[in-house]
């Protein structure tokens, strides 16, 4: 009986037209984004390679290992064909030397204003958006459809249960929606191995968990479509409810949940912490220069009462230990600011860190969200990928500038320029090796931070269950609500 | 009542005892609804609009639940066990709807599959389709081009195949042209003949006197009158229908009424 619905309802979809508009442009939309994505993958490794290139170049050129300026390129990954996440939007390479903090500068999106216009539709869109509506397409009028149709009463004048009807028909628009969408997406994966693009065994992983992540996200909307059809009569009021709902859950929940977070975990502005920052080295240096002034008034005292000759000879006793006590003191003061600077600094990223954690949970609340933030983190293309990159661009800093420390000194000179004054020969500036390229061999290389299967999976195993959670949630209310329906 | 030993015969297959149905507005709808069909009887309600026919038919199908009262479908209980009583049962509503997006075959396919039989090849659904009247060229075309006539007829040849006991019919004939009609009657006569028990509502007096083993008359929910075939016998059924209906007559004065029709 249960095969026979599901069969009937199969067949009804496979009859309408709306599965062949439905199935003609969701083909099309992920053919699209693929290929493109593809396209858009292949020429940002290019980029890259090119740009790797030209910054090994300009260190082999550099005159001597002090003045050498290297770069350090993020990488393209394959994922973000699937998954753009910030892709375009984070800075696409830093500097690397000792006096410059590690900064992502120049994104994509950055470099070619016009694409952020119209920004890339992704796979993970396609799927948040497109295919969310056409879930909602697809069931809003799977219960009160069939009773204004009529067909709900001659059905249930047979020997049915509701619980047996229901589940068909959530199996039946199920198999409808999805089987024909894994089609274009598996042409999909086939056109990412003929294209060439290297995709590791953990990145498989990796897809595989996305798109298991939208089956997921498209069979919860599959739910909440049946669950208010099965809450009203009629499918015109149906739709417009579910119109509703979609536009609040995708468009509206995930933005307010941001602002709630900013308003909950206020965190100062840049412009807020450099005038701390700078309030505080105004009174630190203030500090300073009082103490000093008490210092030499306590200094005068000590030799009040001394004759001239006894005052020079104390003063010439002393002269020594007082300039490096002077000395010593202004140093704390410039490690007192530069430890303030970073206390601040770090004060602010812990409460971004809190901020946007609470932005994140509340944005929970809608699946779209939670369907966008597992995306992401599967595709390594998070908010997380910043600090990612960061925090290994600064490791490898450390490796840089120890390598070329190193270099230097096997190179006899001791770093700057060297001024020799003698009289014979004058002023000479020295700056080492002038002539000859640097040899880089044994330079340490950069290399992008690794997202193991592991923690791409443990990072997005929260919205899993977040999902199935919702899933079930749904399910119990749409049967629920059927269960009371009535079939007139 | 004079069915009296025919009931000690022949279990009825649909029986309504004091069925009361008062709607959550409260409307009161049906008011103590005493009948029986046997098996091989026609039972023909006839009544006004709002009448309660079609609350009667819906708490059989435990669309509704009665306020008061049972339904039983073959001995069973139609609101405790509804799936097991509507194994007994065919339906067919005033205005069959079907799905748009099938033929009629499909469509018969489906809802015969549904109602529990398994085993009809193509050529029993042609037969049954020809049976009821509809024209083979409309075999496989899809229902959304159906008149409702058509749908009727589909609606019907749906309920034969079933071949359960009991049948219901809400206003069957409405949306039939003459000759369907006259073909559906006849048509209801030979399930009958079977030995199906068919509770079939009507607005068609005269359809109905000429079928039916009982008609009863509903007003307001009240069952104001029930008459067997023999006793309709050279009554005029639609002046009784309309007097009743004016609420001229009641249950105590019977005999008045023969006596005027007869006149
Ligand atoms: N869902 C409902 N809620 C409230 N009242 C209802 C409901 N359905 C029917 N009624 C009322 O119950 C009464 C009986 O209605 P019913 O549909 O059974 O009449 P009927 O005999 O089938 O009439 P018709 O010949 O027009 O089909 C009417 O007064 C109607 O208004
Ligand atoms: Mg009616």
């Amino acid at each position: 009986m249960t095969k026979l619905l599901i069969e009937k309802e199969l067949k009804n979809i496979l009859l309408s037209p709306k599965f062949v508009a439905t199935f003609l442009v969701c083909s099309i939309l992920i053919l699209t984004s693929v290929y493109i994505g593809i396209q858009e993958y292949h020429n940002a490794v290019t980029q890259f390679e090119a740009n790797q290139q030209i910054a090994r170049q300009d260190i082999e050129q550099a005159s001597n290992w002090n003045r050498v300026r290297n770069i350090a390129h993020r990488a393209p990954s394959p994922m973000q064909v699937f998954v753009s996440g910030l892709h375009f939007d984070i800075g696409r390479l830093s500097g690397i030397s000792d006096f410059q903090d590690i900064k992502l500068i120049r994104s994509p999106y950055s470099d070619e204003t016009l694409f952020a216009i119209f920004r890339f539709i992704d796979f993970a869109f396609i799927v948040q958006v497109v295919l969310s509506l056409f879930a909602i397409l697809f069931t809003y009028d799977a219960i009160n459809g069939e009773r204004e149709n009529g067909t709900l009463k001659l059905t249930f004048a047979n020997s049915v249960s509701r619980a047996q009807y229901l589940i068909s028909k959530f199996v039946g628009i199920w198999l409808g929606l999805i089987v024909p969408l894994l089609i274009p997406i598996l042409i999909g994966l086939l056109l990412i191995m003929i294209l060439d693009v290297p995709v590791s065994g953990t990145e498989w992983i990796s897809i595989g968990s996305f798109i298991g992540l939208s089956v997921l996200y498209i069979t919860f909307f599959i739910g909440v479509g049946i669950l208010v059809s099965s809450l009203t009569r009629k499918s015109s009021l149906s739709f417009l409810l579910l119109l509703v709902i979609w536009i609040g859950g995708v468009l509206i929940l995930p933005r307010m949940s941001i602002m709630a977070a900013g308003q909950l975990v206020p965190v100062q502005s840049v412009a807020q912490l450099e005038s701390k920052q700078e309030a505080f080295r105004r009174a630190r240096w203030d500090q300073y220069s009082s103490q000093l002034s008490q210092k030499w008034r306590a200094r005068s005292e000590e030799m009040s009462g001394m004759t001239n000759e006894e005052r020079q000879a104390y003063r010439d006793d002393k002269e020594w230990e007082w300039l490096e006590e002077d000395d010593a003191a202004r140093k704390q003061v410039q490690i007192d600011i530069t430890d303030n600077n970073r206390k601040l600094i770090e004060e602010t990223d812990n409460r971004k860190k809190i901020q946007e954690q609470l932005a994140f949970n509340l944005a929970r609340i809608s699946p779209a969200s939670s369907f966008r933030l597992a995306a992401m983190n599967l595709a390594g293309t998070d908010i997380d990928m910043k600090n990612r990159y960061e925090e290994s661009m600064r490791a490898y800093r450390d490796d840089f500038v120890e390598y070329t420390e190193q270099k230097q000194a096997e190179s006899g000179n001791q770093g700057g320029f060297r001024i020799n004054v003698s009289s014979d020969s004058g002023v000479k500036i020295d700056f080492g090796r002038d002539d000859q390229t640097l040899d880089t061999s044994g330079m340490p290389q950069y290399t992008a931070p690794v997202v193991t299967a592991g923690m791409a999976v443990s990072s997005s195993i929260l919205d899993f269950g977040l999902m199935g959670i919702f899933i079930i949630i749904i399910f119990g209310a749409a049967f629920l609500a059927f269960l009371r329906y009535d079939m007139r | 009542m004079d069915t009296m030993n025919e009931t000690i015969k022949q279990a009825p297959l649909l029986e309504a005892r004091n069925l009361t149905k008062v709607y959550e507005d409260g409307v009161k709808a049906l008011d103590n609804l005493d009948l029986q069909v046997l098996p091989g009887e026609i039972y023909a309600m006839l009544g006004g609009n709002g009448a309660g026919k079609t609350t009667t038919i819906n708490i059989f199908l435990d669309f509704i639940q009665p306020t008061s009262g049972q339904a039983f479908i073959n001995g069973i209980n139609a609101n405790e066990e509804p799936l097991e009583a509507k194994t007994n049962i065919a339906f067919v509503s005033e205005n069959v709807q079907l799905y748009p997006n099938f033929t009629a075959i499909q469509n018969v396919d489906f809802f015969v599959r549904l109602g529990g039989r398994h085993n009809y090849s193509r050529s029993d659904y042609e037969t049954a389709l020809n049976r009821v009247g509809l024209q083979s060229q409309a075999f496989d075309k899809k229902l959304k081009d159906f008149s409702k006539g058509m749908r009727q007829k589909c609606g019907i040849a749906i309920a034969i195949l079933k071949d359960s006991p009991a049948i219901l019919l809400d206003e069957p004939t409405s949306g039939l042209d003459p000759k369907a009609g006259k073909e559906f009657i006849r048509l209801i006569g030979e399930l009958r003949d079977e030995g199906k028990g068919i509770l079939m509502s009507t607005h068609d007096i005269f359809r109905a006197k000429e079928i039916a083993n009982h008609v009863g008359i509903l007003n307001n929910g009240i069952l104001v009158a029930q008459k067997t075939q023999a006793e309709l016998k050279g009554v005029n059924l639609e002046t009784l229908y309309v007097e009743y209906m004016a609420g001229y007559m009641d249950e105590a004065e019977p005999s008045l009424v023969n006596n005027l029709s007869e006149a």
